[in-house]
């Protein structure tokens, strides 16, 4: 029993970050209608950005973070510009979109791959850490961060939703797209927001993922899973169920693996998802 | 009408004309690039198959820049028998698939008689059977797996295999009286090799070996380091596939502030780099090597024409000093047999002290390098014998 207490941290901190991934990703979703893929390979240009800017550059720490969540949000919003919007424009179907999002998530993690070769490197520097102790458990600095960012981040959300005339553009848009068009709102231009704003949120994971455990070009798709299956079994499109199911997975992951082999993780998240996709398709809290 | 027809069929074959005449002088000029130096004759195609992409990538293009650079000096000195070397890439992104289609391409398409590879045992366990049945020769300077050991008469290494890294770490281990061993291992024929040699012989001495394993895709293992930390081990076993999975195991280790006598697989040893950037975690480790003598001259000469040509250091430099020797043992080969991968192949297992940058190569009959590993301890942010 006594390994209890850092389980609970260690499930607290993966559903943290499946939370930041599954904000940003049912942010755009809300919007879009469509399994925007590229989102996964956000959450690598916003570590990778923090690692030129400060590592390589020797910009101040919180600069870099900033100038690096922005560019993040700022590459999201050229994708809708460039590759979504015309798609949009054309009436393509959701497969075509999911098809263009996963040519760009494979252009973007090509290109930081070339760039910065595939070797893994981690951000932080040295092992000046804070380490805090709750008992048996051990939570550090950075943990602690990710905790909060993805509370803070959500608790933003649903202020920005809520209580704003782009929030409100937001979710009329996500109710029926014509009659938002038809009572006056430029759709693509709030889309396109939606895009910088729900990226940002992806390049902001990516970076703290980056001080927690490292960066790598590859590390969007597995991020990204996690977080649509977080998005999926909370319910597609909520911004509570989001952070909600991926708690859920990631108390599930953590806890399944206490009396059985750890090889089983992975296996343990997918069948989630196909329980709940086969019992529960729209989540535990439906739009 | 016929007239108009008629000039368009003109105009049309004319166009397939220069199209073609174009295409066979930039093909020429391309082609005379890559011959270039001294040998001059027909290029003898040979193939490559390494991870070229992710995590593994850390071997697999430091193996293709020797290869490149041995290559390279082959044929500046005249090539085989006056025909250049001509090396095709391929990407095993070190998993059994890719290495399997990487292997049908250079086997079926490009028609090669031999090929470097791969640069995970992955790679060159699911490569194997194709080179079979195309009688090539495939020989690797950086697959270690104990699996690999007899597995084929095409097959050859210029490494030893891990069964006796894992023996003598074991042995090591034991003298330092530690007896409750925990092992976390990435999911890999590499890593589970080195395992297995490690378990075999450390129970035989009486200890005990539990292990958690996670798959590569895998990059958060706190929970599993946190299972294996309950148990209260004298040690703790790190058996991964690259030096990244260790990093990370490495980090979190220190975030979950648990600091276990360690025991590593040879790639978190072998690697001034790995070993510089980890030293603080690596402190005290001990892992096993390849030892190679610094006094040997061609080493020394490759150490600095790698540098020369790449601007960098050798990295893992006892596995790409094997790589480096094993072109060089190809084309000794091609020349005493002919490019034949299957007289090559039988060829390999008659190679006896052959004096190479990494020191004497015997292979036996199983088609590994008889030779041994030695231990080494990470001190002062070095790794030592």
């Amino acid at each position: 029993m006594e390994i209890v207490p850092q389980l609970i941290v260690n499930s607290i901190i993966a559903g943290s970050i499946y939370s930041l991934v599954a904000l940003g990703f049912n942010l755009i979703y809300d919007v879009t209608k469509f399994f925007n893929l590229a989102h996964g390979v956000l959450a690598a240009v916003g570590g990778y950005a923090v690692f030129f800017f400060y590592k390589t550059f020797g910009l101040p720490l919180i600069l870099s973070v900033v100038i690096a969540v922005l560019l993040t949000g700022l590459i999201g919003f050229i994708l809708d510009k460039l590759v979504f919007l015309p798609l949009r424009l054309r009436k393509a179907s959701d497969m075509v979109l999911i098809v263009a999002s996963l040519g760009a998530f494979t252009a973007i993690q090509a290109i930081i791959a070339i760039l910065f070769t595939s070797q893994f490197q981690t951000l932080s520097q040295g092992s000046g850490q804070n380490i805090y102790e709750f008992g048996n458990a051990v939570f550090t600095q950075t943990q602690f961060i990710i905790l909060a960012s993805a509370l803070i981040i959500m608790v933003g959300l649903v202020w920005l939703l809520k209580s704003t005339m782009l929030g409100k553009a937001i979710q009329a848009i996500s109710d029926d797209e014509e009659v938002a068009k038809i009572v006056g709102i430029n759709t693509n231009k709030i889309i396109s927001y939606v895009f910088f704003i729900g990226s940002a949120i992806a390049g902001l994971a990516g970076v703290l993922v980056g001080f927690d455990t490292g960066i790598e070009p590859t590390m969007g798709m597995g991020l990204l899973l996690k977080g649509v299956i977080g998005s999926i079994i909370g319910g597609v499109g909520n911004i509570y169920g989001g952070v909600l199911g991926s708690f859920l997975l990631g108390f599930v992951e953590n806890f399944g693996i206490w009396k059985i082999s750890g090889e089983w993780k992975d296996a343990i998240a997918f069948i989630l998802l196909i329980l709940f996709l086969l019992f529960k398709p729209k989540g535990i809290l439906r739009k | 009408m016929i007239m108009n027809t008629l000039l368009k069929w003109i105009v049309g074959i004319v166009i397939v004309v220069l199209i073609a005449w174009g295409g066979y002088v930039l093909y020429q000029k391309y082609s005379g690039s890559i011959d270039g130096g001294v040998a001059t004759g027909e290029p003898i195609k040979i193939g490559f198959i390494g991870a070229l992409t992710g995590d593994a990538a850390a071997y697999g293009e430091g193996a293709r820049n020797t290869v490149a650079l041995a290559v390279d000096e082959i044929n500046k000195s005249g090539g085989v028998d006056g025909r250049p070397l001509e090396v095709v890439y391929e990407d095993g992104k070190c998993n059994g698939k890719d290495a399997a289609n990487a292997a049908q391409k250079l086997v079926n398409v490009d028609k090669v008689m031999v090929i470097f590879g791969g640069s995970c045992s992955g790679e060159t366990l699911s490569a194997i059977p194709i080179v079979e049945v195309g009688k090539v020769v495939l020989v690797s300077g950086t697959a270690t797996s104990p699996d690999l050991t007899g597995k084929s008469k095409f097959f050859f290494r210029t490494y030893p295999s891990d069964a006796k890294q894992g023996e003598i770490v074991a042995d090591a281990a034991n003298a330092k009286g530690w007896k409750k061993v925990v092992a976390i291992q990435e999911q890999t024929d590499y890593a589970l090799g080195y395992y297995k040699a490690f378990e075999n012989r450390f129970k035989q001495l009486g200890g005990t070996v539990t292990k958690e394993e996670f798959a590569t895709s895998v990059t958060d293992v706190r929970s599993l380091l946190t299972k294996l930390k309950n148990q209260k081990p004298d040690a703790l076993l790190i058996s991964v596939q690259t030096p990244a999975a260790g990093e990370r195991i490495l980090k979190q280790l220190q975030d979950l502030k648990w600091k276990p006598a360690l025991i590593v697989i040879d790639i978190l040893v072998n690697d001034t780099a790995t070993v510089e950037r980890n030293k603080e975690y690596l402190e005290g480790a001990i892992g096993a090597d390849f030892a190679l003598d610094q006094n040997n001259q061609k080493l020394q000469n490759f150490l600095a024409a790698y540098k020369a040509m790449f601007n960098a250091d050798v990295p893992f430099t006892s596995y790409n000093t094997a790589v480096y020797d094993s072109v060089y043992v190809i084309k000794d080969g091609i020349m005493a047999v002919g490019l034949d991968g299957e007289k090559i192949a039988d060829w390999s297992r008659t190679i006896k002290d052959w004096a190479g940058a990494s020191g004497m190569i015997t292979i036996d009959a199983n088609g590994d390098r008889a030779s041994a590993h030695s231990v080494k301890v990470v001190k002062d942010g070095k790794a030592q014998f």
